[in-house]
């Protein structure tokens, strides 16, 4: 499965970049809004579909409830003193390396805020750092999930409420549906805010 | 975002009132959608000049800080879980 997901996205990139910079054979932005959208809302219907035949998910999540709320406040306290400590790991600018981990691996918001915020040298950081959290989780899904299935959604971020989500359901099982997507959705609600709350200490 | 709510929502429900019914395998389509999701991620990542131009300008610094922010988050997950209890 990681293989083929890893080839996907290869493909898409170099088709991607090829149809961007020699002549738009086709529209961009059907490609990346309305087939990411529809394949994404299938996926979503399938995966919700398999969690409610699943009487062990929907027992756990009853159990769970409220609680499941705890993820997204324990990974966005965790980026944000990551970015803390690698700023002053690798001497630069503290504020803005914990702004920029306050993406959550949503790189297309955080880039261009961080650049705004910040300038474009650390909008850069913005840019990369949050896409190498997203394509870790991605490459890295395999192997982790044999430690905890948890450390999946811990590194996905605000992703696992869209793209990583399906790879994550596939790898970690139907029951951390609900957990995976509740969490990357309220980091997705929560990093631009975030991103400007701690850039104001600046 | 009411666009992923309420998919994932109706299948939840429609998965549980046919619940008892005889299930249909899903796993090529899902397969499938899944391909094509990557490749379309894949899409926008190649035609972002922006993303593409940052990488080689700040390369390692960005891999270690997007490491070390992965672990802490894995950290405070486990611990967590471990305060409220969640399995």
């Amino acid at each position: 499965m990681i293989k083929h997901v890893v080839a996907a996205l290869a493909f898409g990139a170099i088709a991607g970049y090829l149809n961007n910079n020699w002549g738009n054979a086709v529209a961009g932005n059907f490609v990346s809004d309305y087939l990411f959208n529809a394949s994404l809302v299938l996926l979503l219907f399938i995966m919700g579909l398999s969690f409610g035949f699943d009487r062990k998910s929907m027992a756990k999540l009853r159990k769970t409830g409220f609680k499941v709320l705890i993820f997204p406040f324990a990974v966005a306290l965790g980026s944000i003193l990551g970015g803390f400590v690698s700023g002053l790991v690798l001497h630069i600018n503290i504020i803005a390396s914990m702004a920029v981990c306050a993406g959550y691996g949503w790189y297309t918001v955080t880039g261009p805020l961080i650049i705004q915020i910040f300038g474009a040298e650390l909008g850069a950081l913005g840019f990369t750092v949050n896409f190498i959290r997203e394509l870790l989780t991605i490459i890295t899904i395999s192997l982790m999930v044999k430690f905890d299935k948890y450390i999946p959604i811990a590194f996905g971020g605000a992703s696992t409420m869209d793209t990583t989500l399906p790879i994550i359901v596939h790898y970690c099982g139907s029951d951390t549906l609900i957990t995976a997507f509740s969490s990357g959705f309220v980091l997705t609600i929560t990093a631009p805010f975030t991103i400007i709350a701690i850039a104001t200490l600046k | 975002m009411l666009v992923f709510i309420v998919p994932l929502l109706a299948g939840i429900l429609l998965g549980y009132f046919l619940r008892a019914r005889k299930r249909i395998g899903l796993s090529g389509v899902t397969f499938w959608a899944i391909i094509i999701l990557m490749c379309s991620l894949g899409f926008s990542i190649g035609s972002n000049n922006e993303l593409l131009n940052s990488m080689p300008r700040v390369g390692l610094n960005a891999i270690i800080i997007a490491l070390i922010a992965m672990l802490f988050s894995v950290f405070f997950v486990k611990v967590a879980r471990k305060m409220v209890k969640v399995e």
